[in-house]
């Protein structure tokens, strides 16, 4: 069977940086192929040279067998190749319907948008996702991440994907809403469709792949069927050695009270949380995406202050109305979304390395830029952030690299209190647990950590305690030794009626 | 890509090759160009255009924009005469006393963009018209004339051969220049253009620095008033409209970006040299006053579409 897409020895350079030398994939027609690889690995990179936004030095695309060259991703998109990518593209102040047909809305005899014709059709795509419940004049600003994502396979969809590229979609999604999209891409491999399916979730790619294809440090190295492979193997494949632990936790002894929330409430959003949190101790916060768990974080952090409740902070009652009380408090936070709150793209990152603890870095207000320098230096150096120096503008780094960035630069804060919002998001197997492990030295060192993650193993495998949230509130506080998959999840889930409709992410 | 390679396809550096052409070009055109005298009066023409557009550059950096700049000048120029003639304070006090309004005003502006939220662009438009209004209220049509001989130094004597108010246009660049580039506050100046949500969540103090940004440029524009009315040794309450179209296109000329996030004192210096060189070198080879403006359009877009142009290389 010819391959509805293949690569041959694709070479791609940024500047003296080879990212990609000699890769080879193919695409058959109705398979899933995943791709795995390390941050950085140079996966983002193959799938825009794939879709036309990129242009390769040396090799050829061949589509259906013939070599073609696509001057733009929109020859890429005549030819119903159609990316997903990582960070998502939409146009938050349009409409769901507008999003899916921008560029090529349906028009009427007179050439004017045919409004009616659009939405209809949106309607089809969405149902066809199983999404029946999904407003197509909603506001996708309103919408929750996984509904944003599905907007975006709606709008390959409506371009007629016959190769659909898929770039770490599940990295932003709660469990329950990883399931309804495995069902999606199932349903659109029955159908023929081609998927690329880029992902850092073994689970997720024994559940689905047909064959994976391994990058690493942009060199492909191999592809193989899925039933020829295991998790480990496939795990060296990546990191050229085996990785033995996956949840490194070390038993620590309890330190003293560090914080403690007594019944806080932000008024509409979560109501009436209380617990506490001692040095040395790692507790991890469960629920659905939309349970209030990033709220409550940003609560504490000062991002949206508190309307009625009280926080102490070493016994003392510590009032937090602004992100600056809070790191002067030794509060550090690691957002969940590190687009928007996390890094700015445009900036070297060596001053987003420095930008929390800027006031720390002056004489008389003049930033000593030697002192930045080192601290980026040494960041890139413990985090293995692979960049090509502390120059380089952070939105060039690859995604998992970029949350490397993030946590070093609330480490650098040296917080009391660190709160991690889904940390190991879209990174990758290796780089996880070198994260949990770093956690592990952090919280011997005494730090006090809250980490919300909506992948229970990790919930589960890193937390001395869990925290169980449901629609805003504390559903209850889970010690390590009772915290089993069914006891947590059922905590969860408890009483909802209406599942994983999420409320509308900030 | 080398250090050398991104420093020649920056913009203030193309910038800065376009200035030397159109200097030796103006100069090949007319002898009467190319004299101390000539450049010195050119340079003291365009002071009070140039302060303004010192912290213009870092309103704009913000992504914001304050179109009430002229509107501040002329209403801090009435206030001057008034408070001088009409109430017969001391003229130092009377100074004092304008440029504390123009302060205010830039004060309100902040407060309306930060506590309010409203956009710049809508903010300052609406200010743009109350403090205009406010001007021709007070002054009601009338003129202020008659200002001592040592004030006039200000706007049209020297000191040590350099016009007067040559050096406090200097002063207020240098410190633009470095607030911008080597503290703290520029930093968060830049943050907040690239990703202000990013910026509030490392704890950057965004509404303080906003709020100082547009009260600076309040200021400024007080100051550019009292030059002005030193230099004209007149008053009228139409003075300065119309300025804040040149100020933001000396900014936007030097490079800085209108979505925010990027931009430099050195490219408006640059940005505004170019421009008053073209007014003058074109009006001294007989060119009108529409014909000049048709000029600085063009100039404009080039060098916009140059530096688009090139970044594309640089970016990856
Ligand atoms: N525009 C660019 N300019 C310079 N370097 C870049 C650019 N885009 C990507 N790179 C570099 O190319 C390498 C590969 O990045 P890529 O985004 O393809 O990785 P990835 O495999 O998708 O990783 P992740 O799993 O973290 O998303 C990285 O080292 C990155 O820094
Ligand atoms: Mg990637």
């Amino acid at each position: 069977m010819t391959p509805i897409l293949e690569l041959k020895n694709i070479t791609k350079a940024f500047g003296p940086v080879k990212v990609l030398t000699g890769v080879n994939f193919d695409l058959r027609p109705g398979e899933v192929h995943a791709l795995m690889g390390e941050n950085g690995a140079g996966k983002s990179t193959m799938i825009r040279i794939a879709a036309g936004d990129h242009r390769a030095e040396e090799g050829e695309i061949r589509l259906d067998g013939d070599v073609r060259r696509f001057a733009g991703p929109r020859e890429a998109q005549a030819e119903g190749i159609i990316v997903v990518h990582q960070e998502l593209l939409l146009f938050p102040a349009l409409s769901v319907a507008e999003n899916v047909f921008l560029g090529h809305q349906p028009k009427t005899a007179a050439g004017l948008v045919d409004w009616g014709r659009m939405r209809r059709e949106a309607r089809d795509l969405l149902d066809r996702l199983d999404c029946p419940n999904l407003d197509v004049d909603q506001k996708v600003s309103r919408l929750s991440v996984a509904d944003r994502q599905r907007v975006e396979i709606a709008r390959a969809l409506s371009r007629n994907a016959r190769v659909l590229i898929m770039d770490e979609p599940t990295a932003a999604l709660a469990e329950a809403d990883v399931k309804r999209l495995l069902e999606v891409v199932r349903r659109l491999r029955s159908e023929g469709v081609a998927i690329v399916y880029v992902s850092h979730r073994m689970n997720e790619i024994f559940e689905i792949a047909d064959r994976v294809t391994v990058l690493r440090d942009g060199v492909s190295v191999g592809t193989k069927p899925i039933a020829e492979v295991t998790e480990a193997s496939l795990v060296s494949m990546m990191v050229g050695r085996d990785i033995h632990q996956l949840f490194p936790k070390e038993d620590i002894p309890r330190g003293e009270k560090r914080l403690e929330l007594r019944s806080v409430s932000l008024a509409g959003v979560v109501e009436d949380i209380s617990f506490d949190l001692h040095a040395g101790e790692i507790l991890g916060i469960a629920g659905l995406v939309g349970s209030g768990r990033t709220e409550l974080a940003q609560t504490i952090f000062g991002v949206t202050p508190a309307t009625s409740g009280e926080i102490l902070i070493d016994g003392k009652p510590q009032k937090i109305a602004s992100v600056r009380e809070a790191i002067d408090a030794g509060i550090a936070y690691v957002p969940e979304d590190r687009g928007t709150h996390g890094i700015i793209r445009a900036q070297p990152l060596r001053e987003n390395v420095s930008m929390a603890i800027l006031d720390r870095l002056t004489k008389f207000s003049v930033v000593d830029t030697g002192r930045e320098q080192s601290l980026a230096s040494d960041a890139i150096k413990r985090f293995s952030i692979r960049a090509r120096d502390a120059r380089q503008r952070v939105g060039q780094l690859s995604g998992g690299n970029q949350q490397k960035v993030v946590l070093a630069k609330w480490l650098a804060t040296d917080p009391k209190i660190l709160i991690l919002d889904e940390p190991t998001r879209g990174v990758d197997v290796g780089a996880k647990t070198e994260i949990h492990r770093l956690m592990g030295d952090l919280a011997k060192k005494g730090l006090a950590i809250l980490m919300i993650s909506s992948e229970l193993p990790e919930v589960l495998g890193m937390s001395d305690r869990v925290l169980v949230m449901r629609e805003g509130r504390l559903s209850a506080i889970v010690d390590r030794k009772d915290a089993s998959p069914a006891a947590v999840g059922a905590a969860m889930m408890q009483g909802r009626r209406e599942p994983a409709r999420a409320g509308a992410a900030r | 890509m080398t250090a050398m390679t991104r420093i020649l396809i920056r913009h203030e550096f193309i910038l800065g090759i376009l200035f030397v052409i159109v200097l030796f070009a103006m100069a090949s055109q007319n002898d009467r160009f190319l004299t101390t005298a000539n450049l010195l009066n050119q340079a003291r023409l365009m002071t009070e255009v140039g302060l303004i557009a010192i912290p213009m550059t870092f309103v704009i950096v913000t992504g914001g924009i304050d179109l009430s700049v002229g509107s501040i000048l002329g209403l801090c120029a009435i206030l001057l005469g008034v408070f001088w003639q009409n109430l017969g304070l001391p003229l130092p006090a009377a100074i004092g006393l304008s440029l504390a309004a123009g302060t205010a005003a830039g004060f309100a502006n902040g407060l309306i963009v930060t506590r309010f939220r409203v956009p710049p662009l809508i903010a300052t438009l609406a200010t743009l018209a109350l403090y205009r209004g406010l001007a021709e209220g007070i002054s009601q049509a009338r003129s202020v004339r008659g200002y001592p001989d040592w004030f006039a130094v200000l706007g049209r004597g020297d000191f040590l051969g350099i016009p007067t108010q040559l050096w406090l246009f200097a002063l207020v660049a240098a410190v633009g220049i470095f607030v911008l580039r080597f503290t703290t506050f520029g930093r968060t100046t830049y943050a907040i253009g690239n990703n202000e949500a990013a910026a509030e969540f490392s704890g950057l103090p965004v509404v303080r620095t906003k709020l100082l940004i547009y009260t600076a440029s309040g200021f400024i524009s007080a100051l550019a008033a009292i030059v002005f009315v030193s230099r004209v040794s007149t008053t009228r309450s139409d003075m300065g409209s119309g300025i804040e179209l040149e100020v933001i296109t000396a900014v936007v000329l030097g490079g800085t970006s209108i979505f925010g996030g990027r931009g430099m004192v050195i490219g408006t210096l640059i940005g505004l040299c170019l421009m008053q060189i073209l007014q003058n070198g074109l009006s001294l080879s007989g060119v009108r006053g529409d014909g000049t403006t048709v000029v600085i359009g063009a100039v404009l877009i080039v060098a916009v579409l140059i530096s688009n142009l090139l970044s594309r290389f640089s970016s990856d």
